[in-house]
């Protein structure tokens, strides 16, 4: 065997200009491959990471009901110590608490049914930039009395900063909650919906209009680690009994999880015409670089030597050469796809100015685990292990004296 | 002169230029499906919402978009429908009415978005006839027929036959009860537009609010998806008095989510042609390396480098149109088989089989996009020829001569 | 005759009760439903009532002045607790005002309100304004004769007419043969599952009339859930017009 190998290797330098095209199929395989997964899973990773960011949380943590009846009477007590307490777990890198409910806000004659969002100013806008989307007035402070609401309700009720609206609603436990508000700033967000109905007021004010004090409806909660959400889970449950409801990001969006799982779907059967695709460029190669052998072989085997010996010897060549350009695309593309995770693609023009209004990033995002890294270079390597059977048929078939003369 | 020779080289080592060939014809086909594929998936992502609720284009009056309410009528929306009618690209044409009120049971109330619909029309338009998980859409024998989604008749807790009442606004602003009974029970993707969202035959509406017919929306579906920016310049520049949206208007977070995906897809695009390139490079590559010799002995002869490199390029063109064409045929023959097939992505992916719908994705490619992608991979084979060309040239006879 | 609204729970009270010498053994369903509902339309009135909103971990009182004239006008004034003292609630015809003192405003609930509760308790502003006709919309049958809570009543069964706008399969309601007195409604879905009972006592005599001043409406689907309502004073026919009832007036009234 010892002597196969060494023949195969030293065949292999003996030519070095088609091995190295040859290793050189199979490592740009591994890289396209590496860099299209890695794109794929970046996005995701970006979807599920925005929504969180924007929307749910990582964790919600609401009294039992509220995410089915969203009503007050379903929010759960909330105060500093269950603060301290959530501090404890390092996982947790941010604690969001909401008051949502809904109301009526009337100016003049018009009046229509909003969501009011009872927010910790400054946390809030640390996690969702809120103070950006302002477009006129202020942005709000821990003991403001006044509300921001969005651009189309504003322009709808025919309110300006400085105006007031009435807000007109039901607090905690059916207590009548009406005060008039001055509109202290104007937000702007992109979804229309979001634009025709969100207002905001400061949590400890809307505690006391909604007679909910230290109450609120959602303890949002965003980790450092999306992979600790089952831990910080187990950890929540301990904290908080029965009588709550502790919900992961994907069981409060189970459209995003669907709309990836299906976008993943169509990915993966991309990728499986990228592997077509690359399988054909490697197995040319090798197609190619065996049909040039014709007379090597035609000569080694009418000197004597056996089929079955010379396949091996050919089959450990492919073998080798594929070992060497995996190796060397798996080596290279650590660093490139590093680079990329930290420097995502930026998009400009038109497209970006749109992600950017809904608060995304306009970026094409990389991601880079070792459970993708590994799968591309296996399927990969397959790939070129099974083209090495090529050789072998073909050796098989030869016959050394049309060799000889072709 | 040297098309004549390139023509015979390609004959010339038949099992070269097959391979070549060969390549060309998979890179291509594989090229038209990985579009078909991205093109599928465009579609079904979109179609879901479409599908759903929107059809391709809108069209409101301008008070409507913004108020939403029972007032803000199309004005003569007869003559609107006449005009659009005349359009040759649309396959459907609903009018609807749009009444947001209350739906109650004995058990619960619920507010919902009603929807006064001829159904004879919406089928053209929206699919939720086909969505219908009890029951039946608008044929049962019940006199006030509603169709309701799964979460509402959850909520509400009724059943097929069960009885709701609606209540709403007429246009004086008294409120108007009606009994209507459950024919049948749908559900989509999205639950939140399945609790919300409620169909009604509109003549029931116009008797119990005593009306003419009138409409507040009216929907249209085009014969394809591609034909939505021409058909939507068209009708804007038609009704200047009416607002006029396209789906991406209607609804600008799939436009963005769209537009991700667009560039994320062109990438893709980019990596598969350039895994292409790479392939056919290599191959050609060692096509001039086992010809080196005679490459070798045609500089000794004295023929000029320019006319060898142009030689190699249009061998590489020759062979490109031939498995060019190949490529067509093939690519064409697996889209048509996909398409017809479908592919259940459910299949690729866990957890999606509990989802019944849209997880099929039906590979499609409109017919411009063809000769587009076929150019693309001509062009790219050529691309790839280049390099061996050069190398081709850069031989020094003697040495070519001797080594082989 | 009893719907399941607020307003209804009102007129109970102000049913003129005759004391019919004629038997009440000849008359038929219908009849018997249709006197009860014709008795309990007094022109005008005037009530004092105390609401209390029992919730499983919670409960909640009101109380309020109602003046009223039959069929389309209503103004209820809250006198307590002191965080809603003030707030007026106007109903005419189909729509419903309300005064907000905190905020100096006079507000009309738009129909998407017209769901939500009314000051938190079981009723809707919509229950406020709804009116179905019990005579109209519903054939009447005398299912048998029962007692109930002492009182010989009739079991009268009320089921809707296919096309009526009313969500109850069937309403079932016991009527004092004597003083048309009704102590227990039930209401039933489709499941013929009782989904509520109206459930009246403590008989007293205001203003001249023998009528049930404590009721009790008990959802039951919500264990634990109830509003509860007792009326402390009653004035029949009292003189009052249209112009009572005026966006003006809720302002002004105490």
């Amino acid at each position: 065997m010892i002597t196969y190998i060494k023949l195969a290797w030293r065949n292999l330098w003996r030519n070095k200009k088609r091995t190295l095209i040859s290793a050189a199929s199979v490592f740009f395989a591994v890289i396209l491959s590496l860099i299209m997964r890695s794109m794929q899973q970046g996005y995701y990773d970006y979807m599920i990471d925005s929504s969180v960011r924007l929307y749910t949380g990582h964790i919600q943590i609401h009294g039992k009901d509220f995410w089915e009846k969203r009503s007050l009477e379903e929010s759960m007590y909330f105060d500093q110590t269950v603060i301290q307490k959530l501090k404890e777990n390092k996982n947790i890198s941010q604690i969001i608490p909401r008051l949502e409910t809904f109301s009526l806000i009337s100016a003049g004659k018009v009046s229509k049914i909003v969501q009011v969002n009872g927010i910790n100013p400054e946390i809030e806008n640390n996690v969702t930039k809120l103070s950006e989307k302002i477009v006129e007035g202020n942005y709000l402070k821990e003991n403001s009395r006044g509300i921001l609401i969005a651009e189309g309700l504003a322009k709808l009720l025919g309110v300006n900063v400085g105006d007031s609206v009435i807000l007109y609603g039901q607090g905690y436990h059916g207590v009548t909650a009406a005060a008039v508000i001055p509109i202290e700033g104007i937000v702007k967000f992109a979804i229309p919906d979001q634009n025709k109905s969100l207002t905001y007021l400061a949590l400890n004010y809307s505690q006391q209009l909604f007679s909910a004090y230290d109450r609120i409806t959602s303890l949002s909660i965003l980790l450092n680690d999306a992979d600790e959400i089952e831990s910080t889970k187990t950890f929540l449950k301990n904290y908080f009994d029965n009588s709550y409801e502790i919900m992961d990001w994907a069981e409060l969006s189970p459209e995003l999880v669907q709309s990836i799982q299906v976008d993943n779907a169509s990915g993966i059967i991309m990728l499986g015409i990228l592997y077509v695709v690359i399988a054909f460029g490697i197995f040319g190669t090798i197609m190619m670089m065996t049909a040039e052998r014709v007379k090597e072989f035609g000569i080694l085997i009418s000197i004597g030597m056996k089929k079955g010996k010379l396949a091996i010897v050919t089959i450990l060549e492919t073998i080798f050469i594929s070992f060497i350009g995996v190796a060397a695309g798996a080596l290279i593309s650590i660093p490139i796809l590093l680079y990329l995770v930290n420097h995502p693609i930026p998009l400009t023009g038109e497209t970006a100015d749109a992600i950017l209004a809904w608060g995304f990033d306009p970026i094409i995002p990389f991601a880079f685990y070792p459970g993708m890294y590994f799968a591309q270079i296996w399927t990969v390597l397959a790939i070129a292990f099974v083209s090495a059977l090529y050789p072998v048929n073909f050796i098989r078939k030869l016959k050394p004296s049309v060799a000889l003369r072709g | 002169m040297l098309f004549i020779l390139a023509w015979r080289n390609v004959w010339r080592n038949k099992k070269r230029s097959l391979i070549i060939i060969a390549a060309i014809t998979a890179g291509l086909s594989c090229g038209l499906l990985a579009s078909a594929v991205m093109y599928g998936m465009y579609e079904s992502l979109i179609n879901s919402t479409i599908d759903r609720e929107l059809g391709h284009i809108q069209i409101h009056s301008i008070e409507f978009d913004e108020e939403k309410i029972l007032n803000d009528t199309i004005p003569d929306f007869k003559s609107v429908l006449n005009e659009i009618k005349k359009i040759p690209e649309i396959s459907g044409l609903s009018s609807r009415v749009i009444i947001e009120g209350m739906c109650s049971s004995a058990s619960s109330s619920r507010g919902v978005k009603i929807n006064g619909i001829v159904p004879e029309d919406e089928i053209k338009v929206t699919t939720i006839q086909k969505q219908i998980i009890e029951g039946s859409y608008f044929s049962s024998n019940l006199s006030a027929e509603v169709v309701i989604g799964k979460k509402l008749a959850e909520n509400l807790d009724v059943k097929i036959r069960s009885k709701i009442v609606l209540s709403f606004q007429d246009f004086e602003g008294n409120i108007v009860y009606a009994a209507f009974r459950v024919a049948g029970i749908y559900r989509t993707e999205s639950s939140l537009y399945d609790q919300s969202v409620i169909f009604v035959k509109q003549s029931e509406l116009f008797s119990l609010l005593n009306s003419k017919d009138f409409s507040h929306e009216i929907s249209l579906r085009l014969n394809s998806f591609q034909q939505v920016d021409s058909v939507y310049s068209k009708l804007s520049k038609k009704f200047p008095t009416l607002s006029v949206k396209d789906w991406k208007l209607l609804a600008p977070e799939i436009k963005v989510y769209y537009e991700i995906l667009d560039i994320q897809l062109y990438f893709f695009m980019g990596i598969i042609l350039f895994a292409l390139l790479f392939g056919i490079t290599n191959t050609m590559l060692m096509s001039v390396i086992e010809r080196i010799r005679e490459i070798g002995i045609l500089i000794a002869l004295g023929m000029k480098r320019s006319k060898i490199f142009l030689m190699i390029i249009i061998e590489t063109i020759a062979l490109s149109l031939v498995g060019g064409i190949a490529g067509l045929i093939v690519g064409v023959i697996i889209i048509e088989i996909v398409n017809s097939t479908g592919i259940n992505l459910s299949a690729f992916t866990e957890g999606l089989s509990q989802f019944s719908i849209s997880t099929v994705l039906y590979p499609v490619l409109p017919l411009s996009f063809y000769p587009i992608i076929t150019i693309m991979i001509i062009f790219s084979a050529i691309i790839a020829a280049i390099y061996p060309a050069i190398k081709a040239i850069r031989l020094k006879p003697a040495t070519a001569i001797r080594t082989y | 005759m009893f719907t399941s609204n607020f307003l209804s729970a009102i007129k109970i009270i102000l049913i003129l009760f005759f004391i019919l010498s004629a038997k009440a053994l000849s008359q038929n369903a219908t009849e018997i439903v249709k006197k009860a509902d014709e008795l309990m339309r007094a022109k005008s009135s005037y009530t004092e009532l105390t609401m209390k909103i029992i919730k499983p971990n919670w409960t909640r009182e009101m109380s309020m002045k109602v003046w009223a004239l039959e069929p389309d006008y209503a103004l209820i004034y809250i006198t307590s607790p002191a965080r809603d003292k003030g707030t007026v609630t106007l109903k005419r015809k189909n729509e419903v005002w309300n005064w907000l003192p905190s905020a100096q405003k006079v507000i009309k609930i738009p129909p998407s309100m017209m769901l939500q509760s009314w000051m938190g308790s079981d009723f809707t502003n919509d229950d406020l304004v709804r009116e179905s006709s019990v005579i109209n919309d519903y054939t009447h049958k005398i299912i048998g004769e029962e007692k109930i809570d002492g009182y010989d009543c009739y079991k009268i069964q009320l089921t809707p007419k296919p096309e009526a706008d009313v969500v109850w399969s069937k309403i079932i309601t016991w009527i004092a043969k004597d003083l048309y007195l009704q102590p227990l409604t039930e209401y039933y879905d489709e499941d013929n599952k009782i989904v509520k009972r109206f459930e009246g006592s403590d008989l007293k005599t205001m203003d001249g009339r023998k009528i049930f001043t404590h009721w009790e409406m008990i959802p039951l689907d919500k264990p634990g859930n109830k509003t509860v309502m007792d009326y402390t004073k009653i004035q029949f026919n009292i003189k009052i017009d249209e112009s009572f009832f005026s966006e003006q007036n809720m302002k002004k009234v105490r």
